[in-house]
């Protein structure tokens, strides 16, 4: 049709020509008149007749014209909503991370769905132990039914199979997808009522893990050339930003096991002085309680006196409890917990923790708290762990010393209006020049029997906390680990 | 139970409960008790005369159960330890045992197990304190021997003959006869058996 545009545009042109010579000029009407003949009224009509068509054509010519344009200018309206609708997802999706990515990728699916207006968008995961398609973000529009949370490989492996080679799929209609190949397909959509669909495959470094698609369900639709290609793109920014949240959360887990097993090795340590602690009231209940059987058996039972001992029972048996619930505790297996926390009652806790091995070990802890420290803000297991990593690392380190003052200072001491300063000094042997720069690093050890990843677990400990973890050696021997956390500023 | 007054059992555990509810049990089982939160507290008290037994804490802050066993011996005082832990901490329980302990039991320890171990104990240091009565009593008798009688003694206990003796330190047979029979009468001994079991009891065989 719209080459009829320049036709018109062609005849408006020859116009002026044709009129110079029209019969309908008076003065060509009056130089012709003396030869009024049977060819000039033929003329005559044909002339008019073209000069009617032209106009015609020109009035419909203007009309599509304008037409044309006006489409064109939606198109690319359209087409510039659409793009800044999709850099608009880009800008976020490199913002988000974490928890807040579902979020975004919901809202995200909402928005193009609703551009594009289409009843279902959808995010899968292809899961290839189960075979399934597993859906894990969705969008659907109001008015339409449930749909399926996961979809088996075999449901539609025609398009699978096209989607997993790093193909888009398309279809209008149902007709559309291959007779013979895509007739499970088919099968398959059309009994979720599907009957259009654009997907694209999401990949992550080279491997299709997924699909994003949008579908329509009661009507077919038709798809455009450059939406669909768009699509591609946002398909990418959602297979990065879902690998890079994978990466997140695999990350944090790993820190996480890593701190847990670091907390299991150290109590692994501890296991000799932990036993002593449940040894003193068992042994104290066991005796008690026999102590009051015999009172009982005896001929002078004194009820007073049993009476007290049951409540010494009692508070023994507290005591044991109190143990295991540290104990389990510190082992617990458990996300971030942040909270407010006084350092000087959390250190003292930590001392508590290790006082039998100390006196097992024949080493004195003393602690010097700074009264009035600002509170920080962590994980208290964790900074639990850290600080019994340094106090275990110290009696460590004071096993070779001679038979002289064997003390281990457990300090806490401001760092200013920033922070705290929690210092663990040791009176053993101190660390070795080249060793010293090497403390921290994974699986360094100078212990015959040690992991070396107390260290630096402790480190990233203390560094995601937001401090610092320092070695150095004292000028009066022996060494001192110290780590700074930043305290949260008082409420004024 | 012949024995006229109660024993008296020394508990040395730092720990308040257990040492509490372990003198109770013992108390409950016929003996006296006394308590003491560490070593240097009981080495503060005067030594006990009567039938007692320590029941002692390996592990403590400051001096521990062997440093405990070490002063006594050094001390030459005859007390009966039994040992009790929490840690089954075999180098130290050899050490323990090898010092002269009674047993060497670990926490929680059952009644049966204490009190019998406790009342081996008691026999054990009358006995031991029996023993060093003797041994003092042979020692002093040795002192009264002049010494031309604590030599012929010594060499007499070996088996030597009069003869070799008198050869042995340069003197007539005689004079050895009449030496022997003023050590037989002052070490009070009826046979040449018995002074010979006197010898082996005062420990002065090997410093013949």
């Amino acid at each position: 049709m719209l080459s009829l545009v320049p036709l018109v545009r062609r005849t408006c042109l020859a116009l002026p020509a044709l009129l110079s010579g029209s019969p309908f000029s008076p003065a060509l009407a009056a130089a012709h008149d003396p030869i009024q003949s049977g060819d000039w009224v033929v003329w005559q009509v044909a002339a008019g007749a073209v000069l009617i068509l032209s106009l015609l054509l020109l009035g419909i010519g203007l009309v599509l014209e304008r037409a044309g344009r006006r489409r064109a200018e939606v198109l690319l309206g359209e087409r510039l909503r659409f793009e800044t609708l999709l850099s608009e997802q880009v800008a976020t999706f490199s913002r988000v991370s974490g928890v807040d990515v579902d979020r975004a990728i919901q809202r995200a699916l909402r928005r193009i769905a609703d551009f594009l207006a289409v009843d279902w968008g959808n995010l899968t995961e292809y899961s290839d132990a189960s075979q399934t398609a597993r859906v894990t973000h969705w969008w659907v529009a109001e008015g339409v039914g449930p749909q399926p949370s996961a979809i088996a490989f075999e449901e539609i492996p025609w398009v699978v199979t096209r989607l997993r080679r790093g193909e888009l799929v398309r279809f209008s209609k149902l007709e559309e997808l291959p007779e013979s190949e895509a007739a499970v397909d088919r099968q398959t959509y059309r009994r979720l009522g599907i009957k259009s669909q654009v997907a694209v495959p999401l990949t992550v470094e080279g491997v299709v893990v997924g699909a994003l698609a949008f579908s329509t369900v009661g009507t077919e639709r038709a798809w455009r050339d450059e939406f669909v290609q768009r699509l591609h793109l946002l398909g990418e920014v959602f297979a990065n930003t879902l690998s890079r949240r994978r990466s997140e959360i695999e990350g944090q887990r790993l820190r996480q096991d890593l701190a847990h097993v670091g907390r299991v090795s150290t109590m692994g340590e501890l296991t000799a002085s932990l036993a002593h602690e449940l040894n003193q009231p068992l042994t104290a209940i066991l005796s008690n309680a026999q102590a009051a059987q015999r009172i009982l058996g005896s001929e002078r039972a004194d009820l007073a006196e049993i009476r007290e001992i049951l409540g010494d029972i009692v508070e023994d048996d507290k005591r044991a409890g109190e143990v295991i619930h540290r104990l389990r505790g510190f082992l617990k297996k458990g996300t971030l917990e942040l909270s407010t926390l006084d350092i000087g009652e959390l250190v003292s806790q930590v001392a508590r923790l290790v006082s039998s091995d100390a006196i097992i070990r024949n080493v004195a802890i003393r602690l010097e708290l700074t009264p009035g420290l600002p509170p920080v803000c962590g994980d208290r297991v964790q900074l639990q762990q850290v600080v019994l990593n340094l106090l275990m690392n110290g009696l460590d380190a004071m096993r070779e010393s001679g038979e002289g003052e064997r003390t281990l200072v457990l300090r806490t001491s401001s760092a200013g209006p920033a922070g705290v300063v929690v210092a663990v000094e040791d009176s053993g042997v101190g660390i070795e020049g080249a060793d010293l720069e090497h403390v921290f690093h994974a699986f360094y050890t100078t212990k015959p029997d040690g992991l070396g990843m107390g260290l630096a677990i402790a480190r990233s400990i203390v560094e995601a906390h937001g401090g610092q973890l320092d070695a150095k050696n004292n000028p009066q021997g022996g060494a001192t680990f110290s780590f700074t956390l930043p305290a949260i500023e008082k409420e004024p | 139970m012949s024995v006229p007054a109660p024993a008296l059992v020394f508990v040395v555990d730092d720990d308040a409960s257990v040492r509490k509810s372990l003198a109770r049990l013992v108390k409950a089982a016929g003996y006296e008790a006394e308590t003491f939160a560490s070593v240097r507290d009981f080495l503060a008290r005067r030594p006990y005369e009567g039938p007692c037994c320590l029941v002692l804490d390996v592990r403590m802050p400051g001096l521990t159960g062997l440093d405990l066993q070490e002063a006594l011996r050094a001390a030459g005082q005859r007390l009966a330890i039994v040992f009790i832990t929490g840690y089954r901490d075999v180098p130290v329980s050899v050490k323990a045992m090898k010092g002269g302990a009674v047993d060497f039991l670990t926490k929680p320890v059952d009644q049966g197990t204490l009190l019998g171990a406790i009342q081996q104990a008691v026999a054990r240091t009358l006995a031991d304190r029996r023993q060093q009565a003797r041994v003092t009593e042979i020692r002093n008798r040795i002192t009264t021997l002049t010494p031309r009688e604590a030599a012929v003694f010594a060499l007499v206990v070996t088996g030597m003959l009069n003869k070799q003796i008198g050869s042995e330190l340069g003197i007539a047979e005689k004079t050895v006869k009449v030496h022997r029979a003023r050590v037989m009468e002052k070490m009070r001994a009826g046979s040449l058996a018995e002074l010979v079991r006197l010898a082996g009891e005062g420990s002065v065989l090997a410093a013949g």
